[in-house]
């Protein structure tokens, strides 16, 4: 049995090298350029895990958690369209999708040029660990080493972003929730 | 690239491999026949149920619905295939190595219903109904030498089942020369059970460039058949082989359906058959050109990557086909 397209030791060879080394992905490498905000407020959604519940207002329609794997308790705002929110109890356990705005910079050990010249200080939530431009994927790396993926608008500038930049998350409201009642 | 954790499915025609059986069937067939000519019909037979069962049931070639207009027959070939393979997990370091792997999966179940029908007035046409259930399942690893660039050698192994479904009242002459070529049974409705081992290698080199995704891939496979019990013995042992070699592009398309981006895309491959494939189906080489629309619901839906439409013309020496049907992709 002969193959009619033989390939090439040397191509092969060629081909391997220029493929260079796989690369684990790293969060904490300096990204490249001068500190700036590359872009603020990208929405996106984010599945939380479960957590009990500590108190509900039903007025301001917020719910205080707390969840095992979390030192301080959680306080979520809860959005008009979530339809099960009345049916929420103390000591229900929750696994609310949160709305969060992403803001992506490029930081100075945590410092950021101000409007008037001066050092602005940012406190970073996580960092990028690897985009995937193509599907609009961004991997984040959290400090106790947990990751979340978030599919980005079609506006974001991932062309922009890459492994490294620091990511101040702002969370605004919940928009769904799966309840288990205890 | 962090990861290509992609198993699909595709419910796609196997024209190339399917069509090149219409030849196979041309056969001119006698009742009387020399020890010489029942030997290359017995190894015809052969070769046959090695390609409906490497068709049926392996992942590399692609199924769906076929019809075939032979100059002295036409034949009805329905493949139905479910196949998936992918890599599971995140890459992993082998050690200090800048080099990284994943364990891989793949399986593949499907069968092939093939009937023939002779041109009225042909003599050299044939008639008989043909069924193959096959099933297939194996794995190995993706080996990352770079970013973009992987190897993934692979082991699998295949067990196939092909019957002769043809009935007295309809059976033609081809019917009755193989049942004297297999010399051991004089009924018609013989049947082979085989078992094959697979070993492949596939090298992929994906790039992104302006959120397109290109991936040259390269795909060695070769098949030993083995004679795993039937009514008729010695009628299938042999190696077979294909050598497939294509680009797949990506392409986001900027527009939303219901909070899904539209993608499109397709692939070009070229793949060389070898061996008693190459024999059986009498082609040396089968050409595909897959187009796709589908919607990204990558880390909005499960595991899915995109869910849509996709088709297929495929091509050779003596067949060519369409097939339209579902593009899914998955990603784990």
């Amino acid at each position: 049995m002969r193959a009619s397209t033989a390939v090439d030791p040397l191509l092969f060879a060629a081909v391997i090298l220029l493929a260079g080394c796989w690369t684990a992905p790293v969060a904490n490498v300096r990204p490249k350029g001068e500190p700036r905000l590359i872009q603020a407020a990208i929405a996106v959604e984010s599945i939380k895990s479960p957590a009990i519940v500590q108190s509900v207002d039903i007025h301001t329609r917020t719910i205080v958690v707390r969840s095992p794997a979390e030192v301080s308790a959680t306080v979520y705002k809860f959005g008009t369209k979530v339809s099960n929110f009345d049916q929420i109890k103390i000591g229900d356990e929750i696994q609310p999708t949160v709305v969060e705005e992403l803001s992506v910079y490029v930081l100075d050990k945590g410092k950021l040029p101000g409007e008037n010249g001066g050092l602005q200080t940012v406190e970073p939530h996580a960092k990028v660990l690897t985009v995937d431009s193509s599907y609009r994927l961004l991997t984040l790396q959290y400090p106790n080493g947990r990751k979340e993926t978030f599919k980005v608008g079609l506006d974001a500038r991932l062309a922009q972003m890459e492994a490294g930049d620091d990511v101040v998350i702002r969370t605004i409201e919940a928009v769904a929730v799966r309840v288990r009642s205890r | 690239m962090a990861e290509t954790l992609t198993v699909r499915f595709r419910l796609r025609a196997a024209a190339a491999i399917v069509g090149a059986l219409a030849s196979l069937l041309s056969h001119p067939a006698r009742c009387q026949i020399s020890p010489n000519q029942a030997n290359r019909i017995t190894s015809a037979i052969g070769n046959r149920i090695e390609a409906l069962t490497i068709e049926g049931g392996d992942l590399g070639l692609a199924g769906g619905r076929y019809r075939i207009r032979g100059s002295d027959d036409d034949m009805d070939m329905d493949v139905s295939k479910f196949s998936g393979s992918g890599e599971i997990g995140d890459p992993r370091s082998l050690g200090d190595l800048n080099i990284a792997w994943q364990p891989r999966v793949q399986g593949s179940i499907g069968t092939v219903d093939a009937d023939s029908h002779s041109h009225s007035g042909s003599r050299n046409g044939v008639g008989g109904q043909f069924s193959t259930f096959a099933i297939e399942f194996g794995g190995g690893a993706r080996i990352w030498l770079g970013d973009q660039f992987s190897l993934a050698p692979t082991l699998m192994g295949m067990y196939g089942h092909t019957s002769d479904d043809s009935t007295a009242a309809a059976s033609s002459q081809t019917s009755q020369t193989q049942t004297v070529a297999a010399g051991a049974n004089t009924r018609l409705g013989w049947n082979e059970n085989t078992w094959t081992v697979r070993p492949a290698l596939n090298i992929q080199y994906a790039i992104t460039w302006n959120r397109t995704i290109f991936t040259l891939s390269s795909d060695a496979t070769f098949f030993h058949t083995e004679f795993a019990g039937g009514s008729n013995s010695n009628m299938v042992e042999g190696n077979a082989g294909t050598l497939a070699n294509g680009i797949d592009i990506d392409i986001p398309l900027r527009k939303q359906l219901y909070g899904h981006e539209l993608r499109t895309g397709g692939y070009f491959s070229r793949t060389e058959l070898l061996g008693d494939l190459k024999d059986g189906l009498d082609t040396e080489h089968v050409y595909e050109i897959h187009g796709r629309l589908v919607l990204d619901f990558l880390n909005q839906f499960w595991k899915v990557q995109w869910l849509g439409v996709g088709g297929s013309y495929v091509w050779g020496a003596n067949f060519s086909g369409w097939t339209v049907g579902a593009d899914a992709a998955f990603r784990f």
